[in-house]
C-alpha cells in the first residue's frame, strides 16, 4: 500500500507537469490507484468530460446531480435504475421470449397486496425483513444455488477468509440489485462476519425469491419487484433507520442510498468506516461531494478497476453480441458484412466475435488511435454512409448520440439488421423511424420489422436499447468479478488502518485488482507462475505483486 | 528496437570485414574496446563469450529490466526508483556490450555506459535497408566495399555546392544514398504528408536543430521533412554502427551538415557530436536526440547553450530515463518531451511489431511450420500478446506462462492455456520468452525439453534464457546459421538456440519502416509542439507527447490502410462533450 501512494506520488508529480490543461485530472486520476482523487476537484467539468468519453459509460445527461442538490434531475430515479448496472439481473432471464423461472413465480403471484401491509415471518421468527412472498424462500435458494457453481472466487473467498473473518464486527447495509449472484456475495459477507440490511437499488431487478430466501437465512432484505417509488424510499429508510443497530459500511449501486443516509441520517456518517461504489453514476455522485468538500467518510470506487472494467466491456460483449442476434434473429454470421460503429472495449469485442465467425466487418471510429488499432487488427475503417448501403447488420457502441440516423436507415437494404451496443439508447435515432409512412410490425420479443413504403424491411432489435442486457444474458462470471471486487474493497476500507484512507475518493489498490484476478484462475485450471526471490530482485518486485505499475494498460 | 538487429548483424558483418584491417579485436564487434577491460575473460571469439563476459558485471545485470517488455506503457518515472540502471534497459544486443565499457562520467554511475545506448532499442532505425540476414542489403555493401581506409576525419570533401561543413565517409556516394532515401519516402506516408500539410505555414522556420539519431534512411526522409518544415539541421549519429555511409553523403550533398559514418571509434564519436554543437556563428536552439549522449554532451561542455534551447527530444527509453534522473536532480534547465511513451509509438514497438516479427524471426532462421505445433510463450505483455495472437493465427497449439494474476486471466479469457513452464516443457516444440525478467528458461528446463525444441527470445535482454549454462563440457554447441546454434546433449538430443538468446526480432527479423514511421512522425510532431509552445506552457520538465498530438500521428498514418475517420457532428461533440478534433480519450484510457 504505502509503495503504491509513493508510486502515485510520483505520478502525481508527473500529472501535474503534463498539460495543466485538462489533461491533468483525468491522468491524475488513472494514475492514483488508491491514492487521493482530492485533484479531482479541480475541474469537475473535465472529470465528467473524462467520464462521458469512455463510450460505455451511462451518459452524463442522465446523470444524477448530488452535490448541488435541489431537485433538478436529482430524483429521477429511473434512469439509474435502468441503466447499464441492471446487468445483475439478466441471469435469471435465461431468454427473452421464455420469461426464466425466477421471474414467472413472481409474475405469477396472485397477492396484490403490497409487502408494505405484510407482516410476515421467517422460520426462526425474525420479521425485520419485508419482501413478496416468503415462502418463496426455497425456490430462491435453488437459484442462489446455482449462482455459487459460477461464482467459484467468492466461494473460495469464503474459504480463504474464513477462519480469521475480516468482516468480523461490520455492519454493512447495503443497496444492490439483488439477484441470486447479489445473494452469494451478500452470503459471503456474512460467512465472513459482517451484518447486513439490504435493499434493491432498482425498482423492477429484484428476485423476489431470491430476496425470500435471504430473508428466511436471517438477512434483513427489503425489496420486491416492482416497487413504487415511494416504497423505494421506504425500504432504504427501513434499511438504515434501524433501533440499536448502526451501519458502519455502506455497499451502494447508484448512489441511492449514500444520499439518503446523507441526507437523513448525517450522523450516521460518525460511524461510517467507509462507502463502496460500484455504478458510474454512483462514482460520479462521490466525485460531486468529494469536490464540495461534503464527501465525510472515505469511498471507494471499484468500477474502474482494470479487471471489471474488461470483463463488463470486453469479454462481456464479445459473447453476447453473437448471443443477442442470435436468439432475436438465428442470423447466420458467415460471410455477412457488418460495420461496427466504434472500436473502444465494446467495439474491439464486437469486432473479434464477429470475425471469428468468418464475419466482414468493417469499423467507423472517431479516435485516430482507435482506428489505427483498428486498422492493424485487421478491420476496414470506414464512414458509415459508405458503407451503409451493402450492410447486413449495422452495430453501434460508441456512447454517442445518433450514430444512425433515419438517413442511413433509408438507404439500409432490405433485412438489415440495426442493433445498439452502446451504454444508452440514443445511438439509433429510433424517434425517426416513428413517422406515418413507416409500419412497425412485431415480429418477436424485442424484434421489430420497421417497413418502408417500398416493401423494405429493416429488423430493429431491443428498440434501440442496449442489445445484451436486453436481448441476451449476463454470465454469472462476470458478475462474480464484480462482486468479488466488491467484497475485498470492503475488507480492505473495513480493516485499513487508521488514516490510510482520507476522506476520499480511491481507486481500488492494483493489488486487490490482481487478487480479484487471481481468485478467477482457477475457473479456467490456469496455473499462475510464481517468481524466485532472484527473480522478484531482478524485476525489482515484490513476488505478490502489485506487478506492474499503475499506468500499464494491459 | 529493429535495428538491433541490424545492430547485431553489423556486428558480425564487421567482424568479417574489418577484422583484418581494424584494431577490432575478434571478440564482440559491440564491444570494440572491450578485451582491454575485462582482460580476466576468456577469449572465445565469439559474441557468446562476451555474453558470458558480461555475467561478471553485476551493476547492469542488477537493474530492473522488468519493465521493458512493458516498456511501452510507462512513465518513466518509476525508474527513479532504481538508480543509475538506465541502460539495462536497453535491450538484448546490447546486453553483452554494456557491460565491459562503461565510460564514467557525470556523477552518475552507470549513466554514461554509452554502449548499450548506441545499440539499443532504439537502434530501430536502420533495418529497412536490410532485407535479410543473410543476404545483406545494397545499403551495407556499399558502405562496406569501400576500399577507402583513411578516416573521414582526415579526408577534406566538398559536395556539389562547395560546402565542406560535414564529415562522412564518402560524398560520392550521395546518389545511392538518394535512391535509399526515395524508397523510405514512399514507406513514410505521415511524413510525406506532414510535409504537405505544414509547409505553408513552416512551423519550425527559425528552428535551428542539433540532432542525433541513428542515420538511416528513414531519419534523412524525418531530417528532410524538419528542414521542409523550415528547421536548420546538423546532425551526428547515436550510433558507431548504423550509420548508413551513403544516406549520410546523400544528406551532406543535400545540404545538411552530418557528422556520422559506420564505424566510429568512441572517439570519432564524440568528435562527431562536438562538430554539430560546436560551431561558430550558430546556435541549437531544439535538441532531437536518441540515447541523450547529444543531451549530455551539450550539458557538459556547452552548458550555456541551454539558455537558447526550447526544448529537448528524446526518443529512447535509456535517454528518457536519464532526462529523469537530470530533472529529478533539479538540473533540467529547459523541457523536455518524452516522446518513447506514446500510446501509438508503444503499441507500434511492442504488440504489432513482435506480432509479425516473430514469425519472420523463426521462419528465416529455422524454416519451422507452425501449424499444431505446441509453443509455450512465457509473458503475457504486450509482447506477449503480439506473439500469442501471430501463433494462435497459424494453427499452433499455445500455452502461456505468467506472474500478473490480471495478465493471466487475460490470456485465459483469450482462448490461452495457463501453464507453469515445467508442466510442459517436456511436450513443447517452440519455447518463446518475453517476461523482461531473468533465468526464465533454466538449464533445468533445457535438461526436459525434447529434441528439436526451438528456444528463442523476444524481451528485451537477453537474460531470460539462461545461455550461460548451456556452456558446459558436456554440450556440444553446433553453428548451423547464422543466429541458430545447435545444442546438443550427450545422449544426441539437441535443442534449437536462437540468437544466442538475444532479441529475436532485432537478430533475425526486420522492423517495419511504418514502424519506424510512426516514430520519426512523433518526433517531429514533438519538435513542432516544443517550438511553437507559447512561453510558459513547458517548465523545465520532462513531458509526455499531448494526447492530441498522439492522435494526431494516428490520424497520419491513417491514409495508408486507406481508413476513412467518422466526424464527430456538433450535435454529437456536445453530448459527448468533447472538442470535435479531440482529444477524445481520458489520459488514463487504455486502448
Amino acid at each position: 500500500m504505502t509503495d503504491c501512494v509513493g508510486d502515485a506520488k510520483l505520478e502525481v508529480k508527473q500529472a501535474s507537469k503534463e498539460f495543466k490543461e485538462s489533461e491533468n485530472v483525468a491522468e491524475k486520476y488513472s494514475a492514483m490507484t488508491a491514492t487521493k482523487n482530492s485533484d479531482v476537484n479541480m475541474n469537475v467539468g473535465e472529470l465528467s468530460a473524462a467520464f462521458t468519453a469512455v463510450p460505455t459509460h451511462k451518459s452524463m445527461k442522465k446523470q444524477i446531480q448530488f452535490a448541488n442538490q435541489e431537485e433538478k434531475q436529482e430524483f429521477s430515479k429511473f434512469p439509474t435504475k435502468t441503466g447499464r448496472r441492471s446487468l445483475s439481473r439478466s441471469i435469471s432471464q435465461s431468454s427473452t421470449d421464455s420469461y426464466s423461472s425466477a421471474a414467472s413465480y413472481t409474475d405469477s403471484s396472485d397477492d396484490e397486496t403490497s409487502p408494505r401491509e405484510k407482516s410476515q415471518l421467517n422460520s426462526k421468527g425474525s420479521s425485520d425483513f419485508c419482501v413478496k412472498n416468503i415462502k418463496q424462500a426455497e425456490f430462491g435458494r435453488r437459484e442462489i444455488e446455482i449462482a455459487e457453481q459460477d461464482m467459484s472466487a467468492l466461494i473460495s473467498l469464503r474459504k480463504r477468509a474464513q477462519g480469521e473473518k475480516p468482516l468480523a464486527g461490520a455492519k454493512v447495509v447495503g443497496c444492490t440489485h439483488i439477484t441470486a449472484q447479489t445473494a452469494v456475495l451478500i452470503e459471503t459477507l456474512v460467512a465472513l462476519g459482517a451484518q447486513c440490511r439490504w435493499t434493491a437499488c432498482n425498482i423492477y431487478s429484484t428476485q423476489n425469491e431470491v430476496a425470500a430466501a435471504l430473508a428466511e437465512s436471517g438477512v434483513s432484505v427489503f425489496a420486491w419487484k416492482g416497487e413504487s417509488e415511494d416504497d423505494f424510499w421506504w425500504c432504504i429508510d427501513r434499511c438504515v433507520n434501524m433501533e440499536g443497530w448502526q451501519a458502519n459500511m455502506i455497499l451502494d449501486d447508484g448512489g441511492d442510498l449514500t444520499h439518503w443516509v446523507y441526507k437523513k441520517y448525517p450522523s450516521v456518517f460518525k460511524k461510517i468506516r467507509g462507502i463502496v461504489e460500484e455504478s458510474v453514476t454512483g462514482v460520479h455522485r462521490l466525485y460531486q461531494l468529494s469536490k464540495a468538500g461534503k464527501l465525510c467518510v472515505p469511498a471507494m470506487n471499484v468500477n474502474d478497476s482494470v479487471t471489471k472494467q474488461k470483463f463488463d466491456n470486453l469479454y462481456c460483449c464479445r459473447e453476447s453480441i453473437l448471443d443477442g442476434l442470435k436468439r432475436t434473429t438465428d442470423v447466420m454470421f458467415g460471410g455477412k458484412q457488418v460495420v461496427v460503429c466504434g472500436y473502444g472495449e465494446v467495439g474491439k469485442g464486437c469486432c473479434s466475435a464477429l470475425k471469428a465467425l468468418g464475419a466482414i466487418v468493417c469499423v467507423t471510429e472517431i479516435d485516430p488511435i482507435c482506428a489505427l488499432q483498428a486498422c492493424m487488427d485487421g478491420f476496414r475503417v470506414v464512414k458509415l454512409n459508405e458503407v451503409v448501403r451493402q450492410m447486413d447488420m449495422v452495430i453501434t457502441c460508441t456512447g454517442n448520440k445518433n450514430v444512425v440516423t433515419r438517413e442511413h436507415l433509408d438507404r439500409m437494404k432490405n433485412g438489415c439488421i440495426v442493433c445498439n451496443m452502446g451504454h444508452s439508447n440514443t445511438e439509433i435515432d429510433v424517434a425517426s423511424l416513428r413517422t406515418p409512412e413507416l409500419t412497425w410490425e412485431r415480429v418477436r420479443s424485442q424484434v421489430d420489422h420497421v417497413i418502408w413504403p417500398d416493401g423494405k424491411r429493416v429488423i430493429l432489435l431491443a428498440e434501440g436499447r442496449l442489445l445484451n442486457l436486453s436481448c441476451s444474458t449476463v454470465p454469472s462470471f462476470v458478475l462474480s468479478i464484480t462482486a468479488t471486487t466488491q467484497a475485498l474493497a470492503l475488507i480492505e476500507l473495513y480493516n485499513a488502518p487508521e488514516g490510510r484512507y482520507k476522506q476520499d475518493v480511491y481507486l481500488l489498490p492494483k493489488k486487490m485488482d490482481e487478487y480479484v484476478a487471481s481468485l478467477h484462475l482457477p475457473n479456467f485450471d490456469a496455473h499462475l507462475t510464481e517468481l524466485s526471490d532472484e527473480q522478484a530482485k531482478y524485476m525489482g518486485l515484490n513476488k505478490n505483486g502489485p506487478f506492474k505499475p499503475n499506468y500499464y494498460r494491459y
